[in-house]
């Protein structure tokens, strides 16, 4: 593990070995996930901000991005990520999003989301409800856009780490923050953006804290090959006692699923050979909790072929009575890609700020959610337009960018806004984790009361699709 | 909602039909106990949808339960061989069965279809609790008459929870002599309530494959004690009426 250094007091000596650079930016993103590269090309896209020299430093190497455009994979990444309206607008404004590849994105119009108990449900159906785009296409295209616009004033070091942060001066109100890289040099900047993920060097460097809970969930996700093509375009998801499942929809034959469930389960799902997890899968988004269950403990006892031909006869006795009609589950699943397996740990987390003198925090960096609602990378996509509006009005004001009240407007807008949806999708995970029968009944009444309420829909449908 | 039938034998009826046709069953139980369609109706209106489904989710969480939901098995005198049973040593369940169907002048197809359960999946378990109670009453060594029958009733109701079961164990012994009704609480309820709740779920036993067992050894797999005294002994000994 790296270790920071958190006291902002340290004062930053360069070593004297002459290979060693000091570089100086303006602004020194940490992180190319998406929030950091929509970042750089939106600074450099915005006819104010772009007279900012920006630095993006990336620990992992960006070949695989860089790769994509000319050589994308034969089949889908299994980090996928549904983008609202919203996103894909302000990607279009920054000149992003006509850099995508069209051909591996999937729009879909219709979120049906139902009770793994009760089998209640509740459809929203309306253009542009998101798209689901495999996050290393939308990197893709940002670091196409960046390239695009080919401003020497901006510069990446990927394949770098950042293995210290520590302030210029002792004075930290007054102090720049020096980055210490892997590969010996060192950045100097006026302002520092933490785009480094969840774990992020720059919220421990600038000592903010960060409230929330695991989840004591996983999300297993995988890239699927249904039995045929969904022309419904469809976003499903089902809520189970131990979270939901949801199979989202990408073009052709091809789907993403994002499985939320107990470690031990994750685990086990991960593992399965791949005809068991295909049938488990097709099973989850159908078969009652108590088959889900007896199924559970077959797996885990590796009992494979009676797991199989109990599967086999139970989804066909099931799917003929009379009270089931097959056309509202997904289609069924053909295949997993292989390798394409992995599970991630949830988390419920929010700084309590996003910035301080001469730090701010962008995406997973500052916030974390159950990906339930897909708001996740969204989020991120939100707080860039925002941080990149309060730089643009900071410099037309004359204020120093990395200055508190360059940067408080920013947190100002997002911190509430982040809250509300981080708030509604922890209750919406707590209320669907119940299965005591009296709490079943009421949710499901109400599901059935907002699905038979139009206005009440759409407006929800805004909240969601973020417009 | 159609009326459809779900199955060969379903007889759909809905909401207010159904009320009436449970009352209607009910009085003529009361009235006429000798006549089976009644108690048979009563048993069908009383399952209520949601007492079945636990006895089927019961099902779907074993082994047993699921293959017999799988292969649907019937008991009737085709499916057993009655001979066969004949043929067993005497100490088998089987044997012990057929000696029961001989003592209490029954056959297995004295069962009567099921008509008033909508999901075809549960007719079939109530299906099932019915053939499988002459098994019930084998295995506890009861005889079929009121009493015994009263007796079977509280342990199929400690066992599965059936409200038709525990109905019965209640209002019954309202209709046996006092001698009868102090004997079923201080001999056979006990033994009915303790060994109901105790052993093994009933509805996952695939009886039908247990016949070569030794019935003893059967008792000790699911749990239940050596029967309780013999009913039509001590019947016999307080020289007691037979009633049905
Ligand atoms: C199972 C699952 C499903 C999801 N589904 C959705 C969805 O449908 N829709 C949605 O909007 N969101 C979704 N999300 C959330 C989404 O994936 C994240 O919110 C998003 O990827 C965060 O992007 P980011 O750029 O903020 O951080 P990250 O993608 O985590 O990027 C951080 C970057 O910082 C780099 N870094 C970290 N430390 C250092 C260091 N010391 N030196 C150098 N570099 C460093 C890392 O290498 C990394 O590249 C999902 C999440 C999960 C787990």
């Amino acid at each position: 593990m790296l270790r920071f250094s958190i006291q902002r007091s340290t004062r930053y000596f360069s070593t004297s070995i002459p290979r060693q650079q000091q570089h100086l930016t303006d602004v020194a993103i940490i992180g190319a996930g998406p929030a950091g590269l929509s970042l750089a090309a939106a600074l450099k896209a915005n006819p104010t901000t772009k007279s900012l020299s920006v630095g993006l430093i990336e620990g992992s190497s960006l070949d695989p991005v860089k790769n994509f455009s000319q050589s994308p994979p034969e089949n889908f990444t299994n980090r996928v990520s549904s983008i609202t309206a919203q996103s894909v607008d302000y990607l279009e404004h920054i000149g992003a999003w006509k850099f995508i590849d069209q051909a591996r994105i999937e729009p879909f119009d219709n979120i049906v989301a139902y009770d793994g108990l009760s089998n209640s449900r509740i459809e929203f159906d309306n253009m542009e409800m998101g798209t689901m785009c495999e996050n290393i296409n939308l990197q893709s295209c940002l670091l196409q856009r960046i390239e695009e616009l080919n401003d020497p004033t901006l510069k990446i070091w990927d394949s770098t780490k950042v293995t210290n942060i520590a302030n210029d001066t002792d004075d930290a109100a007054n102090g720049w923050p020096v980055i210490q890289l892997s590969n010996g040099d060192s950045v100097k900047t006026r302002l520092l953006v933490g785009a480094d993920g969840f774990n992020s060097p720059v919220r421990k460097f600038a000592a903010i804290e960060s409230r929330g809970w695991a989840y004591d969930r996983f999300g297993v996700v995988a890239s699927l090959k249904l039995k045929y093509e969904d022309y419904r375009s469809i976003a499903w998801q089902r809520f189970l006692p131990t979270g939901p499942v949801a199979l989202l929809p990408l073009p052709e034959k091809n789907a993403t699923m994002v499985w939320s469930t107990t470690p031990e389960l994750s685990k086990l799902l991960v593992g399965l050979p791949e005809d068991v997890f295909i049938a488990l899968a097709n099973c989850a988004f159908v078969l009652p909790q108590v088959d889900l269950n007896y199924y559970y403990t077959l797996a885990q006892n590796e009992e494979y072929d009676e797991l199989l031909s109990d599967i086999k006869w139970r989804f066909e006795n099931y799917t003929s009575k009379p009270t089931i009609d097959i056309e509202d589950f997904p289609i069924a699943l053909e295949s997993v890609i292989p390798q394409s397996r992995a599970r991630f740990p949830l988390k419920l987390s929010h700084a309590d700020s996003y910035v301080s003198n001469r730090v701010a925090l962008v995406g997973d960096a500052a916030h974390t959610t159950h990906p339930l609602a897909g708001q996740g990378l969204n989020m991120g996509q939100g707080d860039v337009k925002s941080l990149v509006e309060s730089l643009e009005l900071a410099m037309k004001r004359g204020l120093d960018i990395g200055n508190l009240l360059a940067l408080e407007p920013y947190w100002a807008q997002r911190w509430p806004e982040n809250h509300v949806l981080l708030g509604v999708v922890d209750k919406l995970h707590k209320l669907y984790s119940i299965d005591w029968s009296p709490v079943v009944a009421v949710r499901s009444w109400g599901l059935d009361v907002v699905n038979s309420l139009p206005m009440l829909k759409d407006f929800m449908m805004k909240q969601v699709s973020g417009k | 909602m159609s009326l459809l039938k779900n199955y060969p034998t379903h007889i759909p009826i809905k909401g207010i039909d159904r009320l009436i046709m449970g009352a209607a069953c009910f009085f003529g139980a009361t009235l006429h106990p000798e006549n089976n369609n009644y108690i048979t109706g009563i048993g069908e209106i009383t399952a209520f949808e949601p007492v079945l489904t636990r006895i089927r989710d019961s099902m779907l969480s074993n082994k047993v339960g699921r293959q017999i939901l799988r292969e649907r098995p019937r008991i009737t005198s085709k499916t057993l061989d009655l001979d066969y049973l004949k043929s067993l040593p005497p100490d088998t369940f089987g044997n012990t069965y057929y000696k029961w169907l001989q003592r209490e002048k029954v056959s297995p197809d004295t069962r009567v279809p099921v008509h008033y359960i909508d999901d075809e999946e549960l007719a079939y378990v109530f299906q099932r609790y019915r053939e499988c109670h002459d098994f019930h009453h084998a295995i506890s060594g009861l005889p079929i008459v009121l009493e015994g029958e009263i007796a079977v009733k509280a342990f199929e109701f400690a066992n599965f929870g059936l409200p038709f079961a525990g109905a019965g164990a209640v209002i019954s012994p309202f209709k046996l002599t006092q001698k009868q009704r102090t004997r079923l609480f201080d001999v056979y309820y006990p033994w009915c309530f303790s060994n109901g709740l105790n052993c093994k779920g009933l509805i996952n036993i695939y009886w039908e494959q247990q016949m070569e067992k030794k019935i003893d050894e059967l008792r000790r797999e699911l749990g239940i004690e050596s029967p309780p005294p013999d009913m039509r002994t001590l019947r016999k000994m307080d020289g007691a009426k037979k009633i049905t």
